[in-house]
């Protein structure tokens, strides 16, 4: 299992580091949040311009790791389009090491996505020490985890990649603006608050917000709690998908044509 | 044929194959096949599309499960026992199962650590099978950027990365060129020299000829299993071929004086024990005109056509008079 899981580890991680000016490339997003956005609202919030970036920093970092998880999901989509599943089915590794080793690889992924990020909380205005580092880092690699497992849960079940534009702007949106990413939770409409409980990227950012800032807005016992559930969930909902894949996952099924 | 029962491993055939019988709905794709294959043969399964050439393979490989009957590799049955299966065979499909973007080597090695390999050893055997396969260029190169014979070579090398007892090829070949293929089958065709089985499907008949025994397979069935020689000796004599300004018009007259003819590309075939000797009658008798006509040894592709041809309707046996009673 074990070796399994890291075999699927070393191939996505190999794979992705040809595409490593993704990394630089996944910067443009959140650096476009934190500085144009973040500034431009920043006048107008009651924060003040600094001060509301600094809020936003932690916000952004879940945005680019909520979004990179996900995209590191879409190779499974990939893969399946692709022979070299196939020869990766047929090997003697029980389904559930192929679920986990994608759930860490998007992680892992995600979680670098995020590291390049933080050499600009400076710019931003955040300055944190040893403790706050290591509780971000936590934080991040819990985030990391929970994303992945929602986009291998997902990409698991599609054979097409045409849908995840439609996904991506149906649900990763509302969950990036639902989380309070961007603004203060505590000043959010009373439904907002209600929603936002249901909500996994608000626990996430959460936790990394209240790593830098101190301020939380779930118990941290709380978010840690609902996230571990979170991974546990879907990624044996994972494993079921990859288990059921069985019979159809094999030579040409799409291709298979019958004449009589 | 026994059923294989598990301590008798070491002595199980390669493949045994009992009353397999495989449902798509209500498509019946494989109904009741029997089989067995021994260890150390170079095996081909032939048969036009559809005729369930795929599904039995797809079966044996542990890719689909049957619907009813047993399947066992090495005496393992391939659904009970299907990892175990797995780890004793390799397995080159037809469409490639390479990461393109990665190297020769990268693939092998992953390929190994798949396979529950430690590192060290997973990198000794890629280096080893790089070596073996003489594939020094495409070692270090992303695999889309060598050429389509080293690309298959390189899926034949991932296939041998465990070492396996059996291997399974289907179409391995489809769409190299003459050379290429040639020069996988080189390879391929030391394999059995070191005890191990392979089972392949190709549409090449020149590819089938290097196998130790055929099986034609058409609606779902064997209709026949022998040596490529033994075969092709059940044709008989040899093939007339004729071209005629009116195929349909000469078929009948044909049937109606005791002769079995099959469609053959844009003519007929007919087998015949003393071709020779009867062509020139036919030639004078037959009430078309004759735009061409050939007489040939039987080949493997007269024995497919004649067998599965799409000019044989389905139970027609050896047709009337008798002739190719084999059928």
């Amino acid at each position: 299992m074990i070796r399994g899981i890291y075999a699927i580890v070393v191939l996505d991680l190999k794979r992705a580091w040809l595409d490593r000016t993704r990394l630089a490339a996944g910067l443009a997003q959140p650096l476009l949040y934190l500085f144009v956005l973040g500034a431009g609202l920043g006048g107008s919030s009651r924060l003040g311009g600094g001060q509301y970036q600094r809020f936003i920093f932690p916000g952004v970092l879940g945005l680019s790791l909520l979004f990179s998880a996900t995209f590191a999901a879409i190779v499974i989509v990939f893969d399946r389009q692709i022979g070299f599943f196939k020869a990766v089915l047929v090997a003697p590794l029980p389904r559930a090491a192929i679920a986990y080793g994608k759930i860490t690889s998007g992680a892992l992924q995600a979680f670098a996505q995020g590291l390049v990020i933080l050499p600009f909380a400076p710019l931003a205005g955040v300055r944190f020490g040893l403790t706050a580092a290591i509780l971000l880092l936590g934080g991040m690699l819990l985030s990391a985890f929970t994303f992945s497992a929602m986009g291998v849960a997902v990409a698991s079940r599609f054979t097409s990649t045409t849908v995840f534009p439609i996904i991506s702007n149906a649900v990763l949106l509302p969950m990036f603006f639902l989380s309070g990413a961007l603004y203060p939770l505590t000043s959010a409409p009373h439904w907002m608050q209600i929603a936002t409980h249901f909500d996994p990227v608000a626990y996430g950012v959460d936790l990394m917000r209240g790593a830098l800032l101190g301020q939380y807005f779930f118990p941290p016992l709380l978010s840690l709690a609902v996230m571990a559930g979170i991974i546990a969930c879907l990624a044996g909902a994972a494993v079921r998908v990859f288990n059921r894949g069985e019979d159809d996952s094999s030579l040409g099924a799409a291709k298979f044509t019958w004449r009589r | 044929m026994p059923a294989v029962s598990p301590p008798s491993h070491a002595s199980a055939p390669a493949l045994a194959v009992r009353a397999l019988v495989k449902h798509y709905g209500k498509v019946e794709a494989l109904r009741g096949i029997d089989l067995q294959v021994n260890r150390g043969e170079m095996f081909a399964l032939l048969g036009p599309n559809g005729a369930g050439k795929t599904t039995l393979f797809s079966i044996l490989a542990t890719l689909r499960t049957p619907t009813s009957g047993t399947a066992a590799v090495l005496g393992r049955d391939v659904v009970t026992a299907r990892d175990e299966v797995r780890r004793l065979m390799g397995i080159v499909f037809q469409e490639p199962a390479i990461e393109r973007r990665l190297s020769g080597r990268d693939n092998l090695l992953l390929m190994g650590l798949f396979y529950g390999l430690p590192s060290a050893q997973a990198r000794r055997r890629a280096q080893e099978l790089l070596t073996e396969l003489g594939l020094a260029e495409a070692a270090d190169r992303p695999a889309e950027n060598i050429s389509g014979g080293q690309r298959r070579k390189l899926e034949l090398a991932r296939a041998l990365v465990t070492d396996p007892q059996i291997l399974f090829l289907d179409e391995a070949t489809l769409g190299l060129d003459v050379d290429a293929r040639r020069a996988f089958w080189g390879h391929v065709r030391t394999l059995p020299a070191s005890g191990r089985t392979v089972f392949f499907t190709t549409h090449y008949m020149e590819e089938a000829e290097v196998a130790d025994r055929i099986a034609l397979i058409d609606a779902g069935r064997i209709v026949a299993l022998d040596t490529p020689q033994a075969l092709k000796a059940r044709l008989g004599g040899g093939i007339i071929r004729l071209e005629t300004a009116d195929n349909a018009l000469a078929r009948k007259w044909l049937t109606e004086h005791g002769f079995a003819p099959a469609d053959s590309g844009r003519g007929l075939m007919l087998v015949q024990a003393d071709p020779a000797s009867v062509l020139p009658e036919l030639l004078r008798s037959l009430p078309v005109r004759v735009e061409r006509a050939e007489v040939t040894a039987p080949s493997l592709e007269d024995v497919f056509l004649k067998l599965t041809g799409r000019g044989l309707s389905a139970g027609n046996g050896g047709g009337p008079g008798g002739r190719g009673g084999w059928a």
